[in-house]
């Protein structure tokens, strides 16, 4: 059985005239890694000040272990945040800033040098205790800034777009360390990003957002392969996104072909979105291929070629493919019937999963 | 915390009362039908009438603007030509002497400052006059000039020099055409400044001045040492608004400034 | 043209004026203050500044006022200017401690002429609680008032810039570690604002020292500063040998201040 953290209630909030957050409801569960994914302005960050306490909510009520928290200032809430750009009090060493929220709380001085070593070992700096901020590397800044927020104990740790600010190398590292550091601790992350990898790398998770509203919540697998509309699934990954409409149940026209697929439940003939993922095709001669497509350009990725093609009904298709393609060349496209999955136009969060597990045939049985 | 707020608030509006008091007493009593600055009894203009009839009191404010608009312009021009300077000044260790030597005048107090340049012109046998003011006022506002300048220098991205000489501008070209443009707003509130330290000027005025020329701050000087009279207040009320109507127009130019950069770094993106 | 001479063209009457009226006015202070009265070259002066009773309890006196000044403008403005950054109308706010600054100061100094006169309004007040009439003008304490008030708002602006300029997420990163609006001041705002009462410091500490205008038109002619040591010896005793000795004196004193307070200029506006 788990238990719920911080839960919202119907919280609205608004920043004169306009409404950053629409009625916003949701639960986090203690010792879960939950990520906040949207573009800029979508209100993740409002969320994270909802539940820190920089801002209250002007209608409904933020609960932190079940207790109501709408009126508790920010330095009495057990919650510590670690900010965007670090917020590292540049006349404190590495040492006293990590010590200040146990300074605050007046812990006796030996437990501080305890726990603020403790700390510093968690985040490997134990031999920087005594340098200065000033000079140090991003990472460092960062690790540090982790470490300032662990050290208080806090029962949800938010994280503000922490890792954007480092470098790719370092980011894909940080990654790995948070998730560890998440494990290990068993206390509740909530981290708000706008890059999809990072939600998808370390949730248990996403609460995908839009104009001030949750669209879609999930785990990382759920988003990833049943994204609600093509919103989500524009935002969570490369993928081609054509309109087409339903023949029946388990069977959708697109491309000027009718193919077999696992949705179900929508009425026939509706214009619906149809999602294929790149890496979900396959490029075959013209005559075996599902339907044909003239390759326009490509470009080498790396770990594959990537693929442009269009089809007769001049709709644009994206191929990740390892075999090269010959530019100009008609060829054929090939996948699988379980790749298709069938997006309803404005269908709510809820009706689409009532939906999907009356609906879907399990594959993996 | 709203109770300590309020207290707050109190607190701040009171430093603004007492801020204010002095100004405001000052121009109240300017309609004083009375003569003293003590007990108010009755309203009249006639103190303003009195100013706008004391035509050695007029000519003494036209001097004055007209030193301050004299001298803010030269060493706008000149101070303008020394930021530019400085900032091509390749070596570290030059550019900073100079900037050092730039604020020597600028936290100098003013006696030092008054005292020192009437060394100077005494030993060059220098008649003093309007001429030793004007060049004392010069002297003490280039170094602001410089100050204003040198900030909106170093906001020019440098490749855009780059890409003008690229272009094929010479020297003169790209100081007339990309960086001038560029630091007008710099030297616009340098001017501004210089303006207003003229007019604000007391002291080294007050040293260098000879017979036959003196600024309207000498004047109010030497009157009040000789006890009040209210058409200084008159005079005041009138400076006040007109500071006051500076201060607007500052304050429009720097947000009319910002304004454009703003739309500027809006085109560019 | 080229590159180096359209630089060396513009620098041109800039380090012609650094020469005339920055660096050869100094070395004229310090030559003068090597001359006599009667124009023998001597050390004499410097000698007096520093056996005489007269001299040294001037040079601490002034000392002693200027720092009673900045001490009670850093007590008043610290507050002020903490309380201004976290209003909402900031900008208003700040142009309106702006404003009297662009007011002559010999206006201002005038204004308290009428106020703290024997009939004036203070006095006034004075008697209506019963306390009774008081020579306030022309005494120690009306300096220091009017001083105080004239130099406040060029201590309050650099403090304000500073405070404005703490990076906000600090300050929410101190809440979130706990501390209350009492802690987060005093460990986070007040030691990142220290460059502001620095320069506050050094704005209004120096001009303290020389204020002659207003020792004369409050003060009574009873407060002697430095500054109005120099004038007197200039412009009324024509000793202008001892005048440079303490203006010499009054420089140093400065260059010490500014080492003290570590800085570059702040002083924007006026004061002079």
């Amino acid at each position: 059985m788990t238990e719920t953290i911080v839960t919202f209630e119907k919280v609205r909030k608004e920043y004169d005239e306009s409404t950053v957050l629409k009625e916003v409801s949701f639960q986090l569960e203690k010792g879960k890694f939950y990520t906040l994914l949207g573009p800029s302005g979508c209100g993740k960050t409002t969320i994270l000040n909802l539940i820190a306490g920089f801002t209250e909510a002007t209608v409904g009520n933020v609960l932190i272990d079940g207790k109501k928290v709408n009126e508790i200032p920010a330095h009495k809430r057990k919650v510590n945040t670690v900010f965007q750009d670090y917020a590292l009090f540049p006349h404190m060493n590495v040492f006293d800033n990590v010590a200040f929220g146990l300074r605050m709380k007046k812990t006796p001085k030996a437990e501080i040098k305890t726990k603020v070593e403790e700390a510093l070992g968690m985040v490997r700096l134990k031999e920087f205790a005594n340098r200065s901020i000033v000079g140090m590397s991003g990472g460092q800044k960062q690790r540090v800034a982790i470490a300032r927020a662990l050290v208080n104990e806090p029962e949800v740790l938010l994280l503000d777009e922490p890792l954007s600010a480092l470098d790719l190398k370092l980011r894909t590292d940080m990654q790995y360390e948070l998730s560890e550091l998440q494990k290990r601790l068993g206390i509740t992350f909530l981290f708000v990003t706008h890059d999809q990898e990072e939600a998808l790398a370390m949730s248990d998770e996403i609460f995908v957002m839009q104009d001030g509203a949750i669209v879609q919540k999930g785990t990382p697998n759920d988003i990833y392969d049943e994204p609600l509309n093509r919103y989500v699934a524009e935002f969570i990954g490369e993928s081609n996104i054509v309109e087409g409409h339903m023949v029946s149940d388990y069977r959708v026209a697109f491309a000027g072909y009718e193919f077999d697929c696992i949705d179900g439940g929508i009425p026939s003939s509706e214009t619906i979105d149809v999602i294929i993922r790149p890496e979900d095709l396959e490029i075959t001669s013209a005559d075996k291929g599902k339907f044909v497509a003239k390759v326009d350009t490509q470009l080498f990725r790396g770990v594959h070629y990537e693929i442009i093609l269009y089809d007769q009904e001049g709709n644009e298709w994206m191929v990740h493919s390892t075999k090269k393609a010959k530019e100009g060349s008609t060829v054929g496209i090939d996948f699988d019937g379980a790749s298709i999955h069938v997006m309803r136009k404005n269908e709510s969060e809820a009706d689409f999963y009532k939906r999907l597990d009356t609906y879907t045939e399990i594959l993996e049985g | 915390m709203t109770e300590k707020m309020k207290w707050s608030k109190l607190y701040l509006f009171f430093v603004f009362i007492l801020l204010y008091t002095p100004i405001f007493y000052l121009i109240l009593f300017s309609f004083n039908e009375g003569g003293t600055m003590n007990h108010f009894t009755g309203f009249t203009l006639e103190h303003y009438s009195t100013v706008l009839q004391d035509s050695r009191l007029i000519q003494i404010v036209v001097q004055t603007l007209l030193l301050a608009l004299l001298s803010s312009l030269i060493s706008s021009i000149i101070g303008t030509l020394g930021a530019i300077g400085i900032y091509y000044v390749k070596n570290v260790r030059t550019q900073e002497v100079l900037l050092n030597a730039n604020n020597i005048l600028l936290v100098s107090p003013d006696v030092i400052i008054g005292s020192s340049f009437l060394l100077l012109f005494t030993i060059v046998g220098f008649q003093l006059g309007f001429v030793s003011v004007l060049l004392a006022h010069i002297a003490f506002s280039i170094p602001i000039v410089v100050l204003m300048v040198l900030p909106s220098l170093e906001e020019i991205n440098p490749s855009m020099l780059k890409a003008a000489e690229d272009l094929g501008a010479n020297g003169f070209q790209i100081l007339w055409h990309v960086i001038l443009p560029n630091i007008l707003p710099g030297i616009l509130s340098g001017f501004f400044m210089a303006f207003t330290y003229s007019l604000d000027d007391f002291a080294v005025t007050f040293f260098v001045t000879g017979n036959g020329f003196t600024t309207l701050a000498v004047e109010i000087y030497s009157r009040a040492r000789r006890g009040v009279s209210l058409e200084i207040n008159a005079l005041s009320a009138l400076l006040f608004i007109a500071s006051l109507l500076l201060v607007l127009g500052y304050y429009y130019l720097s947000i009319y400034s910002r304004r454009m950069k703003k739309v500027k770094r809006g085109v560019a993106e | 043209m080229n590159k180096k001479s359209t630089q060396s063209t513009m620098l041109f009457p800039y380090v012609l004026w650094l020469a005339l009226f920055v660096f050869a006015p100094l070395l004229l202070l310090i030559y003068q203050s090597l001359l006599n009265i009667d124009g023998q070259f001597t050390i004499e002066n410097i000698v007096t500044y520093f056996t005489s009773a007269t001299y040294i309890t001037m040079t601490i006196q002034s000392f002693i006022f200027a720092g009673f000044i900045t001490a009670v403008t850093l007590l008043v403005s610290y507050p002020a200017a903490y309380v201004l950054t976290r209003t909402e109308h900031k900008e208003l706010w700040r142009m309106l401690l702006i404003l009297p600054t662009w007011i002559n100061i010999l206006l201002k100094a005038y204004a308290f002429i009428g106020i703290l006169s024997q009939s004036g309004p203070v006095n006034e007040f004075l008697e209506t609680i019963g306390i009774g009439h008081q020579q306030i003008l022309f005494t120690n304490f009306s300096f220091i008032l009017v001083a105080t008030y004239i130099e406040l708002p060029f201590m309050m602006m650099p403090i304000m810039n500073a405070i404005n300029e703490i990076d906000p997420s600090l300050i929410k990163a101190s809440h979130d570690l706990g501390a209350n609006e009492w802690e987060t001041l005093r460990n986070i705002i007040i030691p990142l604002s220290m460059n502001g009462v620095r320069s506050g410091i050094q704005a209004v500490f120096i001009p303290s020292l020389s204020l002659f205008m207003l020792t004369r038109l409050i003060g009574g002619n009873r407060v002697i500063t430095l500054g109005t040591a120099i004038e007197q010896h200039f412009l009324v005793t024509q000793n202008w040998g001892m005048g440079s000795t303490i203006g010499i004196v009054l420089v140093v004193l400065m260059f010490i201040v500014m080492k003290l307070t570590n800085n570059t200029p702040t002083r924007k506006r006026g004061g002079r």
